[in-house]
């Protein structure tokens, strides 16, 4: 063991974790290790800038990359994924660099109006207890446990055949024997017959619940359900664990092709998972073996790597997922804690771009129940949209860009505490007052906080509607910074950093382009049916900032499509509402593949319309004002 | 079956109309644009104003091109008054275009004032309307055109390219001593049309802008270009686009020359065969081409690429 490293003391402040790591170790690796999480939007690959670290004390060694100025670096400011350990280390990992999940729970529960959007279906759980009480064996009556059991049910209904799962029979002899012959089974309604999957002694028929997750590329969403009282009985919210391998689903499926890369993508998934079924369970108390099914909505590749399969040839043209319509496994084989019994259903996909949580969106919505043209706009990293009614829906993922998150953007930030959320500028100075999330000191600048300043910088003629600042206007907030002109929104003085948070004429080419992409989507989309913006009679809007979006602001930015403000319609979370209506309803769970089969993928990288589509979207609001005539700019002579 | 039938055209119907754009001053002043067609559909509209053919003359001697585009000028390269009273008495040219190529940051890097004063110099000498260009540097653009314009107020120029990184200074100055835009995008109706928005905002008015979408040789992606200046077209005559219905310029004479094959000799390649006519043909082409495709002033420069291009203009008007 002669050429065994030196070891090194690693402190993580202000956690005060402490670790120790090899000599040459990489920061962000021993963060992880150590179970620290340290924002890194690129993967580790250095490029994205956000998982800046503070060295208190100690050495590390690494190149000085662009986006730590020569005056952070001087004060020990480095990116944590390219520094190596040199010595005993005390590091800060400063507030922008962590996650605060606490905040993401802000989130407005799904509204009772959004969850009537999907309507005439009955109250049916695929997840059935029934209590049977069995006669005892006799020298007359001697058939098998099993037999009896199956006898009982099949007494009690008559329009399936049920089928028990083996593993409930290794437990049968004594479980029934327990109670006097009185056991409870849990069934699973399949389409055409029944499972037995669970027996249990005595009556437990009051406890019967199911999970349901939305596995986003950035925040898990789950929701405890109560199969009794069609209730929610608790809900959490984490962020996916999988953000450190990568912001985007593209980093992650080249993570998976590093060796064991699939593996810890489909763990961390998986741990995420777990983390926040353990949390709804010890909030509502509900004991871990009243769990009977979990549904999962999600996006294709998320899928992809919850269930191990190697995403590799959803990024490859043609593009084609390994599975659509995942049949259902034990979500224990999995890794998810919970019984062996416990089945998990994932929502269908249409393509490798649009996944089960865009059909779970439309299901949800009731989208594809009505005559009326609905336009679906999810607006997320992956910016998936779908159009249609009752007879057809087209769908398309238009890849916005992390832009809306917060991605991408020097200032910007998830909408955690300390965002910029919401703003407004003095017509006359152009002065701004903040909201920020929390209400402390503004830290960054969160998506909806990006889409109102820029509306509020193109209304104040302070940009061109092209997106460059007019340095011309008297206005102490425009300057020429470090990134070319910007305009300072919170000096050094007020805010959570320490400096100025500023927003750049870089930033702002990020949000065209994102902005575009989304436009260029749903318009090519319209178009390519043979429609038109006017057509439209429904806007429904979902994601994870639905709820905090200012439509006015979003249309003058072209945003969201020049309509009579009354179309629009927030449902927050679309994915999560479908996964629900799904745990609640054996019928729903049938339509859910009826709506994937419904839904013709338009494969926008192929499509030249979207192209030309898109450059003529990078302008504020639209290279062609007609369709945007209630929009006015203050960017004239 | 009628056999008094008579064959009937099919005809678009156009609901816009091409803006007019008077350029220079005086008995000289050029006037383009106007029509309510296609380029040479007379059948359908008219033209209004014919199509224009600027000659191109430098700031300095050209040291690059091939001896079939200098010969015409060999006497005149190192004096552009010299060169531009040439074009017009002996070519009968009724433009000039003085591209500045003498001020390009990474050539000869000539002065603001100088190249002002050759302006000026050219501009006193002749009485046809003056084209002025730039090198499309933004700084050093924002620098030499201002100057330009402010030296030379009294001549209504016509200046470009004003891009959209250096439109707001080089406008401002050109609309203030009343000379023409010519508003430069790369290649994309859309950016063409955001250009003329800004500019727009800014306060120019259509008689004061003309459109230059980026133009490339035969063999050169000129097949885009034409897609390209088409699609402006209808956008202007069909779809009554405002925004995209300047008349549009085309500079296209430097495009082909500086191409590989106007420059290979006989011997590089006899297949190629006779290289002075090569560089013509490929110069009168290009330039035909960008005309049919809708541009209104092609910038030229051989004299027999020139003759040839207005003897089709002539043919077809």
């Amino acid at each position: 063991m002669s050429n065994s490293k030196k070891k090194y003391s690693v402190v993580f402040m202000p956690d005060c974790v402490e670790t120790s790591a090899e000599e040459g170790s990489n920061l962000l690796e021993t963060a992880i290790a150590s179970g620290v999480h340290i924002n890194a939007g690129c993967g580790g690959a250095g490029t994205c800038g956000t998982c800046n670290i503070l060295i208190k004390t100690g050495k590390v060694v690494g190149q000085k990359t662009a986006n730590v100025s020569d005056a952070d670096y001087q004060d020990g400011l480095r990116q944590a994924c390219s520094s190596r350990v040199m010595s005993d280390l005390v590091v800060e990992v400063p507030a922008a660099s962590r996650l605060e999940a606490a905040v993401l729970k802000r989130e407005t529960p799904d509204s009772a109006s959004a969850a009537m959007l999907l309507s005439g279906w009955n109250y049916s759980p695929p997840i059935e207890k029934r209590f049977i009480r069995m006669s005892p064996p006799t020298m007359q009556d001697n058939t098998s446990d099993l037999s009896r059991l199956l006898r009982c049910l099949d007494n009690s209904q008559t329009e399936s055949i049920v089928e028990a799962d083996f593993s409930v029979t290794k437990k049968l002899a004594t479980t029934a024997r327990q109670d006097n012959w009185h056991v409870s089974a849990t069934l699973l309604k399949l389409a055409g017959h029944t499972r037995l999957i669970n027996i249990e002694p005595s009556d437990t028929r009051t406890t019967n619940y199911a999970f349901v997750f939305d596995i986003g590329t950035t925040a898990v969403r789950g929701q405890l359900l109560d199969l009794n009282r069609g209730q929610i009985s608790a809900q959490a919210i984490g962020y996916n664990k999988q953000i450190r391998f990568g912001a985007d689903v593209i980093a992650r499926i080249n993570q998976c092709s590093q060796p064991g890369g699939l593996a810890k993508l489909q763990t961390a998934a998986v741990d995420t998972i777990n983390e926040l079924l353990h949390q709804m369970l010890s909030s509502s108390g509900v004991a871990h073996s009243s769990i009977n099914h979990i549904v999962v909505a999600a996006n294709t590749v998320m899928v992809h790597m919850l269930l191990a399969l190697d995403p590799k040839y959803l990024r490859m043209s043609p593009y084609v997922p390994t599975i659509s319509s995942p049949p259902l496994v034990r979500a224990r084989s999995l890794g998810i804690d919970t019984e062996e019994h416990v089945r998990l259903f994932c929502m269908p996909s249409v393509a490798s771009y649009v996944g089960g949580d865009i059909v779970s969106g439309i299901l949800g919505s009731g989208v594809y129940q009505r005559p009326s043209l609905t336009l679906y706009i999810d607006i997320g990293t992956n910016g998936e949209i779908v159009l249609g009614n009752n007879e057809w829906l087209v769908t398309a993922a238009a890849s916005a860009g992390p832009t809306f998150e917060g991605g991408g953007i020097r200032c910007g930030m998830l909408a955690i505490n300390g965002a910029i959320e919401d703003l407004r500028l003095d017509d006359a100075s152009a002065e701004p007052s903040v909201k920020v999330i929390g209400d402390g000191q503004p830290l960054g600048i969160c998506g909806s906080g990006i889409i109102n300043l820029t509306a509020s910088l193109l209304k104040n003629g302070l940009i061109t509607q092209a997106g460059r600042f007019n340095m011309e206007k008297s206005s102490a907030r425009l300057r020429y910074g470090e990134n070319g002109a910007e305009y300072v929104l919170t000096y050094a003085a007020d805010s959570g950093t320490g400096k100025d948070i500023t927003f750049n004429e870089t930033d702002m080419d990020n949000l065209i382009r994102s902005k575009a992409a989304l436009y260029a989507g749903y318009h090519t989309l319209i178009l390519s049916v043979g429609k038109h913006m006017s057509d439209i009679d429904h806007v429904v809007i979902a994601g994870t900032f639905g709820n905090r979006l200012n439509i006015e602001n979003a249309i003058t930015i072209g945003l969201l499509p020049d309509l009579p403000r009354h179309k629009f319609t927030f449902i927050g979370n679309g994915s999560l509402l479908g996964a629900r209506l799904i745990a609640f309803s054996t019928e729903v769970q049938r339509q859910s593949s009826v709506v994937a089969s419904m839904m013709t993928n338009l494969e926008l990288s192929e499509n030249a319309d979207f192209m030309s589509s898109y450059t003529a979207a990078m302008f504020l609001p639209h290279t062609d004002a007609a369709l945007f005539p209630s929009v006015t700019t203050g960017d004239t002579a | 079956m009628n056999n008094n039938a008579i064959f009937e055209l099919p005809k678009q119907n156009y609901s816009g109309l091409i803006k007019t754009v008077t350029l220079g001053k005086g008995d000289k002043a050029v006037s383009v644009g106007g029509g309510n067609s296609y380029p040479f559909h007379y059948f359908e509209g008219n033209s209004c104003h014919r199509a224009r053919i600027a000659m191109e003359i430098y700031d300095a001697p050209p040291d690059d091109w091939p001896a079939a585009a200098l010969e015409p000028f060999a006497d005149v390269v190192s004096d552009p008054l010299a060169w531009a009273r040439k074009c017009v008495t002996d070519y009968e040219a009724e433009l000039i275009c003085l591209q500045l190529t003498g001020t390009d940051p990474n050539g000869a890097n000539t002065s603001a004032e100088q190249a002002a004063s050759t302006v000026n110099r050219v501009a006193n000498g002749i009485d046809v309307p003056l084209i002025v260009w730039g090198t499309a540097n933004h700084e050093k653009d924002t620098e030499v055109l201002r100057l330009v314009c402010e030296t030379c107020h009294d001549k209504k120029l016509i200046v470009g390219p004003v891009e959209e990184g250096d439109y707001k200074k080089i406008a401002a100055t050109a609309l203030g001593y009343g000379h023409t835009i010519i508003a430069s995008s790369s290649i994309d109706i859309n950016l063409a049309k955001q250009l003329n928005i800004l500019l727009a905002n800014l306060g120019v008015p259509d008689s004061q802008l003309v459109l230059d979408p980026t133009v490339s040789s035969i063999g050169y992606g000129i097949e885009y270009c034409y897609s390209v200046i088409e699609r402006i077209r209808m956008a202007a005559l069909t779809q009554q686009d405002e925004k995209l219905a300047a008349p549009i310029i085309v500079n296209i004479a430097r495009e082909t020359w500086k191409s590989k094959e106007a420059g290979m000799s006989v011997n590089d390649d006899p297949k190629l065969g006779n290289a002075a006519k090569r560089g013509i043909m490929l110069e009168a082409i290009s330039a035909w081409i960008l005309l049919m495709a809708g541009g209104d002033i092609a910038i030229m420069r051989h004299p027999e690429a020139i003759s040839l291009v207005r003897g089709m203009i002539c043919d077809l008007s």
